[in-house]
Formats: structure tokens, sequence, C-alpha cells
């Protein structure tokens, strides 16, 4: 009778343990990721994009350039197929697009929308990923590390089922980004040719061309 | 009393607007005249960059991607943000309009039924019986057809020019003005959209990509 009370103690000792320690590990991970980025001050990058759509026999391709100054200064520039540009410094955000030869203020609610999503880039960019109580994540170690997002609540609803950012377990920069839209639809965005830690003009995060 | 007042400004309007007249070619019987069609015979699926006006003035640029299938009159369609967001999703067809995706503002009564009423507008045949046949006092030829339930298309073109295509109502009064600019080799290259609506706005669309659709599934990479 005695040795049955002690195993139940036991398994539910080991039970509590199995339900805590994915959870700290977790937590550690995550304050890790935290650290090195902290070591990141900028970064600039090309980057390709992939949209993926039921309507699509191939992934729409847009290309351009990424840069950042830490805490919150963004450039988010493409170049192809459609020139547009966000901008995101100082708590101000401001998109512009291309007509007639020249970049024009977007008049639409468009800035807001990506100031929202520019205001997550920049927390993703400083380490943090559990900042934002509309997301759950999760992260998973491997070659590299991979942090999933997956949205609470009804706020994203029909808009992202998850997000998936990589992040190269050497200098703690994001390698990709995939947004999972819906069974059908996803973006992927693959940075390349990063630079980390070089001196970013003041002026790429107010000037547009 | 402002909205009766409302109401008889808009019947005056629609009572006074008249369908421009057609006169007959001289010295040409009308089943000789060739109708202007640039409309789709095969399912297309075409990326425009779309660049939203009004008042004048550039409020905004999105990519649209239309997949039409002029067989079976059946509209696909996405609207995306310039950066990749998919904002809009709808099927129009034999079976009616689907939306699988709609984002404010786009989520918006009647949004997507006058957007699938634009894109067959542009893309498709017009349906209907054809009325008339013969030139514009400035010298285009058209051909008209009105078109059920209601409502009246012309589609004109001048010696060499783009083609035009024009929406009434019944009562006369122009909703869409459709300009393909893009020359004969690829009408849908520049197409430039008027809509008079309660506010005007026009849709400036350049072609990125154009492909025949042959039923494929999607890849992934």
């Amino acid at each position: 009778m005695i040795q049955v009370a002690s195993m139940k103690k036991i398994f539910m000792v080991l039970l509590i343990l199995l339900v805590l320690l994915p959870a700290s590990v977790c937590a550690d991970n995550f304050e890790r990721l935290r650290r090195d980025s902290s070591r990141i001050s900028t970064i600039s990058a090309d980057f390709v994009q992939k949209k993926f759509m039921k309507i699509l026999s191939k992934p729409l391709v847009s290309e351009g350039k990424f840069y950042y100054t830490a805490p919150d200064s963004i450039r988010w520039e493409y170049s192809k197929p459609i020139k547009s540009v966000v901008i995101s410094d100082k708590g101000n955000t401001k998109r512009y697009i291309a007509s007639g030869g020249k970049m024009v203020e977007d008049k639409t609610g468009g800035a807001q929308a990506m100031k929202i999503v520019l205001d997550e880039v920049a927390g993703w960019m400083s380490g943090k990923f559990t900042s934002n109580p509309s997301f759950i994540s999760t992260l998973k170690e491997g070659s590299n590390t991979q942090i999933t997002l997956t949205p609470v609540g009804k706020s994203m609803a029909g808009m992202i089922e998850k997000i998936e950012i990589t992040v190269s377990r050497k200098d703690a920069s994001i390698k990709s980004v995939r947004i999972v839209e819906s069974a059908t639809a996803e973006t992927r965005i693959d940075f390349q040719h990063v630079v980390i830690n070089q001196e970013i003009q003041p002026s790429v995060f107010q000037d547009v061309q | 009393m402002k909205g009766l007042l409302f109401l008889i400004g808009s019947l005056l309007l629609v009572s006074c607007a008249v369908l421009p007249a057609i006169r007959p070619v001289a010295g040409l019987a009308e089943k000789n005249i060739m109708c202007p069609s640039p409309f789709l015979t095969e399912k297309i699926r075409l990326i425009h960059a779309i660049e939203v006006r009004a008042a004048g003035q550039v409020q905004t640029v999105m990519i649209g991607v239309t997949m039409t299938n002029p067989v079976t009159r059946t509209i696909s369609c996405a609207l995306m943000s310039a950066e990749g967001m998919a904002l809009f999703e709808a099927v129009s067809g034999p079976d009616g309009l689907k939306v699988s995706r709609a984002l404010p503002p786009f989520d918006a009564a009647d949004f997507a039924r006058k957007m699938m009423d634009d894109i067959d507008l542009i893309f498709l045949a017009p349906q209907g019986a054809l009325t008339e046949k013969g030139v514009f006092v400035t010298g285009e030829t058209v051909c008209r057809r009105h078109k059920e339930p209601g409502g009246w298309i012309d589609v004109l073109q001048g010696h060499g020019g783009p083609i035009h295509i024009r929406r009434y109502s019944e009562g006369g009064r122009l909703q869409r003005s459709v300009t393909l600019a893009g020359g004969s080799a690829n009408p849908y290259s520049t197409i430039d959209l008027q809509a008079s609506e309660r506010v005007d706005y026009s849709l400036i669309m350049t072609l990125i990509e154009s492909e025949t659709v042959r039923d494929e599934p999607q890849r992934k990479e």
C-alpha cells in the first residue's frame, strides 16, 4: 500500500517536471536570444519575398532592402515588382509609393497598418519575441533557432494563422520570416547579404528618393 | 428635407442623362461594321499594379491578380498591398459570388460585387442584345449592347486609337469608363478605369505579368 502511494508521488513529481522543465528551458532560450540580440545595433540586408496563393501558379517574387537601427528605426524598401518604402523612426511611420516616376506618400490608412507590423519587427530585431500578448511564442533549437508565434484571441482571426521566424545561432540575426495567412496563402521573406553593426546614416530613416 | 432634396436632385440627374447618339456609317451597311473586341478568349492570369486615385491625387498602390475564364465567365481575383499582404480574395461565376478573404475596408457592403462587375466589364465580352452599331460624332466606331438586368455598354475605338468601354445605367448615366491604352498587341498592359460613384475614383492598372492558364496545381518551392 505504502509502495503504491510512493509510486503515485514519484509519478506526480515526474509529471510536474515534464510540464515545467520545457517551459523553463524555453524561457532561458528566449532570455539568451534577448541577450544575443542586444549586441545588435544595426542591420542592413537585401530580402527576397515569395508570396504563395491559390490564385498564383508560381510565387509572386518581390525584392528589396531592409535597414534597422536599434531600438526602433526601420526602413523597409521594395524595389520589385512595385516600388514602395515604409519608414518608421521615433514612433512615426510613413509609407511611400511610386507614381509617375516619383515617390508619393500613401494617403490611405496603409501607413498605420504598417506601423503595427514594423513595431513588431523592431521587437524581433531586439530579441523580444514574447512581449506581444497577441501571440504565444514557442522556440525550437536546431542548426538555427526557430520561433513560432501563434495568434491568441480573435484580433488576428482570419488574418494570420502563424508566423515562423528563423534566427541565426551564430549572430542572432533574423534569417527568414514565414507568415502563414491561411491553408492556401503564405509569405516567405529570406534575408540575404546581412550586415550587422555597420553604421547606417540617420537620413536612411528620413529621406525617400 | 435634405433627404428629399437629394432624392429630387438624383432623379433629375438620372432623368436628364442621355446616351450619346450613334450615327450610321456613310456608305457602309450596319452588318458590315466590325465591333471592337479586345476581350479575353482564353483563361488568363494577369497581375497588375493598381494605382488608386481620388480627387485627382494618388491614394495608394496595390497589386491585383485576376484569373478570368471567358468560357465559363468565372473570375477569381485577389488584392494585395504593395508589400504583398493579401487584403481581398473572391471568386465569381455561374454559382454566384464567394468571398474568401476581405480585410477592412474591403469588407464593405457591395465592394466585392462592384469589383467583380468592373473586372467583368474590362475582360469579358459584354452580354446582352446588340442594339446599335455606327459611329459617334467624334468619329469612333461604336457597338452598343443592352444588358440584363439593366444598363448599356458601349465598346468603341477611333482610327488606330485605344479601345474604350463605357457602362451606362438604364437611364443613360455614365457609371464606368475604361480605356485600354496598351495598343493592339496587348490591350491589357495599361488599363484606365474611371468610376462615377458617390465619390469618384480612378484605377490605373499596369501589367506586371500575364500567363495563359492550363489549370495546373500550385507549386511550392
